[in-house]
């Protein structure tokens, strides 16, 4: 497959060249990045040297693959050890599966690869340009678009993706002028769209629960029904498991089929978690998380 | 199926306008509502190539709203047959007697306008097993209230395959009747009791086919045909009998991997009709027992008691994807459980593409060749053949 000049800054033929060799040593048994298909960019399982040059990195590849790491997806466990090509951001979700100790850091080979954005069209033919219009608005202010925790670091630094059109933060801000009545008629209208397929859930690198609460019947927790009282019940409940959890990779809201915009919600909280406790989700596996240490000096002024 | 007959734009809205003074509701292929932030213009969906969902399905208000030229919804027009959840019956306890509300199974009469082929032709092949061994009281219920027309179909994209799996972007299985664009408006024909009825009914709104109407028609419905034949060209006889006895080849484990199990797939799909009941308690000693959508991807579908899983990975859950749409409903209802809508395919974010897989399929069974291979598990190992 051509490798373009955009491919040799993202340092594609670097990561051939690697992984080809991670498989003939024996190191790994499969290599897990991107490759180019019919439907643009998708995730690909190379196990031999021919897969392997297969692998591509661009604005497309916005995939976080660190969902396969879920220690409960028996298909992806029984390939053996994997080689994972990951983006800075998609660190942060290593990190926290390592820090929820879900992840055996053995098991995996981690090939980070320098990050200048990624578009939001997966599904582009080619790599797409990115601008104020097509750039992944999550892209915006991030902090790790050089990827930590990795055994190997690809690709020449890139300069910083442009400020998207519309950010999280000024929707959270449009959401946050709203009365409370208003507010709850807006969530209650994405809500009533959801079809419950679980699939933000499925996605989700952190949605590693042995068994959801979603899924158990006695006693039932969250109705199944797609009515709204357990819709609402169900998108409240993913959200707030998820505070001071997720990494804000926007994988829920692209794979959401009914178009509910999840990632603003996720911000929400990320943003309420920073002005509680003074916590950024990192990517660093020993940093604590709010939910998973307690101090002294902890807001509690809400427990009457 | 009648001589066709015209129906101007303007007819149209005279049609809708007089089918809801009277009652009956209307339903067909609309923008997409939603919510939106004040202050803000609504960031809906990103675009995505060959993404949808600028469409939906729904109860118009008016002909303004019906949307029928291209573009597929996001949804299909199953919801309208089997909704994403629907009350069986509800219950009250009083004392030692209990009192059991039926749901009604009949329903008001109802017209569905402009729907796609694919989505209609997937309620007659559903209707094989809502009639199979039980009768499905709500489904044929809701069947016999609606009369639906599709509209022949221009072809969405390269992911539409409705030929490999026996369907035509005209078709009018399923349907009473078909409009095909023309200028100024439509050709209308009917294809069943119902359909010629309905024309009858509303004959004042038709009128005779306009010079060259009916060329143009025909050309419309034959370009299409053109446009989708290529897009995904299998056998799907010889598909169906490899999946039929392959159940356990290895091939299928490089099918499955990098599925989620998310089932927007079957969410999305128009002949997906899985349902899981569950009882709903809604205060002391009452509740409501419903059914909801459920899908065969997801763990949860196939886990016993017992904490076993039959379907213990994901590679085996697409495989039953795969084996029920493809082997199982053929080979028991003589329908392909598939109408090529390719709605998995713009809808998997992953990248699965069920296109892609039937042409492997078709091309593995061509190179391993027809007879069952030895991990068929009708066959039974050698070591303990007698």
């Amino acid at each position: 497959m051509r490798c373009s000049d955009e491919g040799r800054r993202g340092g594609v033929k670097e990561l051939r060249d690697l992984a080809r060799q991670l498989l003939a040593d024996g190191t790994v048994d499969v290599v897990v990045g991107w490759e180019d298909s019919s439907r643009g960019a998708r995730p690909i399982f190379a196990g031999t040297p021919e897969e392997a040059d297969k692998l591509i990195f661009d604005t497309r590849c916005l995939h976080n693959l660190a969902t396969y790491l879920n220690p409960r997806r028996k298909q992806v466990t029984d390939l053996g050890k994997l080689a994972l090509v990951i983006k800075g951001c998609d660190a942060k979700a290593v990190a926290g599966l390592l820090r929820e100790m879900q992840l055996d850091r053995e098991r995996v080979v981690l090939i980070g690869v320098r990050c200048g954005g990624v578009c939001e069209d997966s599904m582009a033919p080619e790599p797409v340009a990115l601008t104020p219009e097509t750039v992944a608005p999550r892209c915006h202010g991030c902090d790790n678009r050089e990827p930590h925790l990795v055994d190997h670091l690809l690709g020449e630094p890139r300069p910083e993706p442009p400020v998207p059109l519309l950010t999280l933060d000024e929707r959270v801000a449009a959401l946050d002028a709203l009365t409370p009545a208003q507010l709850w008629e807006y969530w209650t209208a994405q809500f009533e769209k959801c079809v419950r397929c679980y699939a933000c859930r499925q996605v989700c690198p952190m949605c590693v629960c042995e068994r959801c609460v979603a899924d158990k019947s006695r006693p039932q927790w969250i109705e199944t029904a797609s009515h709204p009282r357990g819709n609402f019940s169900w998108n409240v409940t993913r959200a707030l498991h998820l505070a001071g959890r997720c990494v804000g990779c926007g994988e829920c809201e692209r794979f959401c089929p009914a178009g509910i915009p999840l990632a603003v919600l996720n911000r929400k909280l990320q943003r309420v978690v920073k002005e509680r406790y003074d916590y950024r989700v990192a990517d660093d596996p020993e940093v604590k998380t709010p939910i998973g240490d307690y101090r002294l000096d902890d807001q509690q002024e809400f427990i009457k | 199926m009648t001589e066709p007959l015209f129906l101007s734009h303007e007819a149209l809205a005279d049609l809708v306008a007089g089918l809801i003074a009277a009652g009956t509701a209307v339903i067909g292929p609309a923008p997409a509502g939603g919510p939106v932030i004040p202050g803000l213009e609504e960031r809906q969906r990103p675009t995505v190539t060959g993404m949808y969902g600028t469409l939906e399905y729904r109860e118009v208000r008016s002909a303004d709203d019906l949307a029928l030229g291209p573009g597929m919804p996001r949804l299909s027009l199953k919801q309208f047959f089997l909704p994403q959840n629907e009350a069986l019956f509800a219950w009250k306890r009083r004392g030692a007697e209990t009192e059991i509300h039926e749901t009604p199974t009949t329903f008001n009469p109802r017209v569905v306008l402009g729907a796609k082929p694919c989505d209609v032709a997937a309620l007659e092949i559903v209707d094989a097993v809502m009639n199979w061994e039980y009768h499905d009281e709500l489904w044929n219920g809701r069947r016999a209230a609606t009369t639906i027309f599709a509209l022949a179909c221009g072809v969405e994209d390269d992911h539409c395959f409705c030929p490999s799996v026996g369907v035509a972007p005209d078709t009018t299985k399923g349907a009473d009747g078909l409009f095909t664009p023309v200028s100024g408006g439509f050709l209308v024909e009917a294809t069943t009791d119902k359909g010629r009825v309905f024309l009858e009914s509303y004959g004042a709104h038709f009128s005779a086919p306009p010079a060259g109407g009916t060329d143009e028609a025909r050309a419309y419905r034959e370009a299409a045909h053109g446009r989708v034949g290529a897009n995904v060209q299998i056998d799907a006889v010889r598909v169906k009998d490899w999946i039929e006895h392959h159940f356990e080849d290895p091939f299928w484990a490089t099918l499955g991997v990098r599925c989620n199990g998310c089932g927007a797939c079957t969410m999305v799909c128009p002949t997906c009709h899985c349902f899981d009941i569950v009882d709903e308690e809604e205060g002391v000693g009452c509740g409501t027992r419903r059914r909801c959508w459920d899908t065969c991807q997801a763990g949860k579908f196939t886990l016993h008691a017992s904490n076993h899983n039959p379907r213990a990975d994901q590679i085996a859950r697409y495989r039953q994807r795969i084996n029920h749409k493809f082997a199982v409903y053929p080979v028991k209802f003589d329908e392909v459980l598939c109408t090529g809508c390719g709605r998995c395919v713009r809808t998997c974010q992953m990248g699965q593409n069920i296109g892609e897989i039937l042409v492997a399929i078709d091309q593995y069974a061509q190179q391993t060749g027809e007879a069952p291979d030895t991990t068929d598990v009708a066959a039974p190992p050698a070591e303990v053949a007698p």
